[in-house]
């Protein structure tokens, strides 16, 4: 059970304290509620290089690495297609430094040229690295364009090209900050071995100042439903044959998320799911399987992803993935893989919840769903699904025309 | 009134309180650490095993540790993996140069369980083929996309320059898998893991009972304390580009050999090595990231052997920007070497230093880590506590002085691939 206090400042700020008595560290953790989905299609790539310039000093602080550094501390940040999350750790006595830091960014930004311009050519060249210069490293560039037609998740965080980070204006940066980074559409949490009222009385001392601004609606399109299953094949110089079927699954506070979370993991279980044993033990149809889902706030993908053995075709696989997926919407999960997925689970989330940084990131994005306690209700969610839920769900996860499969094909002599 | 332009004051760290774990002994010089008194129901067990890619080939260690658990005589790789499942226990195996690690994590209620079921199936394993097979087929694929990235290509580069024709320089290629026997493999395993335990970590609330029954459980399989292989390295410095024509970034990597922790030398070194390119603030993160935007990013970092270490700065760059940025790098060190590091700059990163420490000593398993970090070298907690004196007294003379001493342009081997 983690134990937390929630209050929040005039202006709008969410803030969320959970009591650790034993660390000598502080963790500062900013929400903003705002990422990649928020973007427009011909203005893609944003968020993330927004979260950048945000390290390029603020409107009283030239710099804001530096003073945390002489706290003892660090930070970093990351943006995901629904989130832009910063964190400090430092030392708790330098908790006052965190908070300066961060309110100061929070009510302006210095906007330089000089750091947009090198901002933009350090995430052009995080581009190439991640996703250009890797084997398989642009699959989700063109895989979310074939799985979203509508819903801004069809482009990845990094962006949908180059140019549009080439393109970005210092007024597009500021109309960007105006909007979206603001007290209320931010979510604060602080961990650490303090007293409430000392927390409530330093962070209304930094935040409490900031203007107030009106969190603005977010209204995306829907994705529509599909009407049959599509499929498409990239060439690419790569080492084997790839494939990753994706399946449109329910949004992250729908009870279906759980059972989709909990189907993938038994799937995608290593060296003993039926995935795993049908494809590579007994039929040597691949080198590699695995299923896992998105983990979206809007309607996600359940992936099915893996390489393919030399000389094996994609359409030997098909027949397979499909007699295995028949097998999950026919046959009920056995009382004892479930009990074993179970306690599985229980193991992951007590090692997970050691961490200060997971522990108030988790809490600052189950405040963003609507309550942070979501934090200690999940691990219950889990404990009670039973094997007729996931047969009744995967009925509906994997019909056919739900599904879209990206092949990667091996160039020739590559 | 707040005056936003005032940075608040700061408290310096003056001591920070380590904790050692208590130490049984399983054989002479076989030593078990049990960390207890956990807040939580987590708990791990760490086996350590002189069985890593020096002390015969790196294909021999790195498929022995993979098929550890893949079957018995009585048992299937499947099954022995859904006993472990039934504890809810997590399992894994990683090989270095030195040493290979196999680690269970569970809930402390069940890591006697699951240590039970490890010790069954890794005593009586028989590497049944087919599971060779396997293991060969997908590793040989992983293999194949590692070594179409630059900078897997860079760093294995450079270590075989650095570590010449030592043990320390070896690779697995592609046409070693061809060759694998299943003998081998026995062999290996009866040589360096039935008897090539080295030390047991442990964290965990569980009763004393368990920890000694797994501690006897553990007196079958010991070896000896660690030696490394004879290993002596010319330190001559090379310079080589290899072009890989459809790669859009180039990897850097530049280094030499370097000493560990049981050299006088080290805390200093580490307090410039930081200053030069192991914080985000870094001289080579502002200038070739934040100044120039030429990389995502660049550091520089230094491994610890047993009886050495490296030093090491690694970077991918635009593909037209390799020189310059080798240039920058020169720039930057012999800045080092010619001026004083500013107070507020050195001040920035002693403060910064000693609260990573701090961070580092943070809860049960990461102080376990510290820990094992000076056991390693033989040493005693109290390094740390000399750390921290060192690094408050620590003077611009002298790491000026430690750039001249050890970081000589012409004494760095540079290696480009892309």
């Amino acid at each position: 059970m983690i134990h937390f206090e929630r209050f929040k400042l005039d202006n709008g700020l969410t803030v969320i304290f959970h009591k650790e008595a034993s660390t000598p560290m502080a963790v500062v953790n900013l929400l903003y509620d705002v990422g990649a989905r928020d973007e427009k299609e011909e203005k893609t790539g944003f968020a993330h290089l927004f979260e950048h310039l945000m390290f390029g000093g603020s409107v009283n602080i030239p710099d804001f690495d530096g003073p945390l550094q002489a706290a003892g501390g660090e930070s970093n940040a990351f943006t995901s297609n629904d989130i832009t999350n910063y964190y400090d750790v430092l030392p708790a006595h330098n908790l006052d430094t965190a908070l300066w830091l961060e309110s100061d960014r929070m009510l302006s930004l210095a906007f330089t040229d000089k750091s947009l311009e090198v901002q933009r050519n350090v995430v052009i060249e995080e581009f190439k690295q991640r996703y250009l210069n890797q084997p398989y490293g642009d699959v989700w560039l063109e895989l979310r364009p074939l799985a979203y037609t509508k819903h801004p998740y069809k482009w990845a965080t990094i962006g949908k090209e180059i140019k549009h980070i080439e393109d970005a204006k210092m007024s597009d940066v500021k109309a960007f900050f105006k909007k979206h980074y603001h007290p209320s559409n931010c979510i604060l949490c602080v961990i650490g071995n303090f007293e409430l009222d000392y927390v409530k009385e330093r962070i209304d001392h930094f935040f409490g100042t900031i203007p107030k601004a009106k969190k603005s609606a977010r209204i995306l399109p829907l994705e529509p439903m599909r009407d049959r299953f599509k499929s498409k094949t990239i060439v690419r110089n790569v080492p084997a044959d790839a494939f990753y079927y994706a399946f449109k699954m329910p949004e992250r506070k729908h009870p279906g998320y759980y059972f989709a979370d909990l189907l993938s993991d038994i799937m995608g279980r290593e060296k003993v799911s039926k995935m795993y044993v049908e494809l590579i033990k007994k039929q040597k149809l691949v080198s590699e399987i695995n299923a896992y889902i998105t983990g979206s706030i809007d309607e996600g993908l359940f992936i099915i992803t893996g390489k393919l053995n030399e000389g094996k075709s994609f359409v030997e696989l098909d027949k397979e993935i499909w007699k295995i997926i028949t097998h999950y919407t026919e046959t009920l999960i056995s009382k004892k893989e479930l009990e074993q997925i179970k306690i599985k689970l229980r193991t992951a989330r007590a090692f997970q919840d050691q961490g200060l940084l997971n522990r108030a990131m988790n809490l600052s994005f189950f405040e963003l769903l609507g309550d942070a306690n979501g934090i200690n209700e999940e691990q219950e969610i889990y404990q009670t699904i039973n094997a007729e839920d996931l047969r009744t769900f995967a009925k509906q996860l994997f019909l056919k025309k739900n599904g879209v499969l990206l092949k990667v094909k091996k160039k020739k002599n590559a | 009134m707040l005056n936003r332009q005032v940075a608040p004051k700061l408290t310096p760290i003056k001591s920070i309180d380590f904790s050692v774990p208590e130490m049984f002994e399983i054989h002479a010089g076989i030593p078990l650490y049990w960390k207890n008194n956990i807040a939580n129901e987590t708990a791990k067990i760490e086996l350590h095993f002189n069985a890593g890619t020096t002390v015969e080939t790196p294909i021999l260690a790195s498929l022995t540790a993979g098929l550890l658990i893949t079957g018995t005589k009585a048992k299937s790789a499947i099954q022995i993996q859904h006993a472990l499942d039934a504890v809810g226990a997590y399992y894994d195996v990683s090989v270095s140069q030195e040493q290979a690690i196999v680690t269970l994590y569970a809930l402390n209620g069940y890591l006697k369980q699951a240590f039970d079921i490890f010790q069954e199936a890794f005593t009586a394993a028989i590497f049944p083929e087919k599971e060779v097979q396997e293991i060969c087929n997908e590793r040989q694929e992983k293999l194949k996309v590692q070594l179409q990235k630059v900078n897997v290509l860079a760093q294995r580069k450079i270590q075989q320059v650095l570590f010449e024709e030592t043990p320390y320089a070896q690779f697995i290629s592609q046409g070693d898998y061809a060759n694998v026997k299943r003998a081998d493999l026995i062999e290996f395993h009866h040589k360096h893991y039935l008897n090539g335990l080295s030390k047991v970590f442990l964290v965990g609330d569980f009763s004393e009972e368990v920890m000694l029954d797994i501690k006897t459980a553990c007196a079958d399989f010991t070896g000896k304390a660690f030696k490394p292989v004879n290993s002596s390295f010319s330190g001559k410095a090379h310079i080589d580009h290899q072009e890989k024509s459809d790669a859009l970034q180039t990897a850097i990597r530049i280094g030499k050999i370097m000493f560990n922790k049981t050299h006088p030398d080290f805390i200093t070194f580490s307090v410039l090595n930081t200053i030069l390119g192991d914080y985000f603030g870094s001289r080579l993160m502002s200038n070739i990231r934040e100044d120039k935007g030429y990389t995502y990013g660049i550091g520089s970092y230094m491994m610890e052997n047993t009886h050495f270490g490296y030093f090491m700065i690694a970077t991918e760059v635009a593909k037209e920007v390799r020189e310059a940025t080798i240039q920058e790098v020169k720039h930057e060190i012999e800045k080092l070497q010619t001026d004083l590091v500013p107070v507020e700059e050195l001040e920035l990163v002693k403060s910064y230093l000693l609260g990573q420490l701090l961070k580092a000593a943070d809860g049960p398993y990461a102080m376990l880590d510290l820990f094992s970090g000076v056991e390693l070298h033989g040493m005693d907690i109290s390094f740390y506590n000399k750390y921290i004196q060192k690094v408050q007294e620590i003077t611009a003379e002298e790491i000026r002085e430690m750039a001249r001493k050890h970081l000589d342009w012409k004494s760095l081997s540079i290696i480009s691939v892309g």
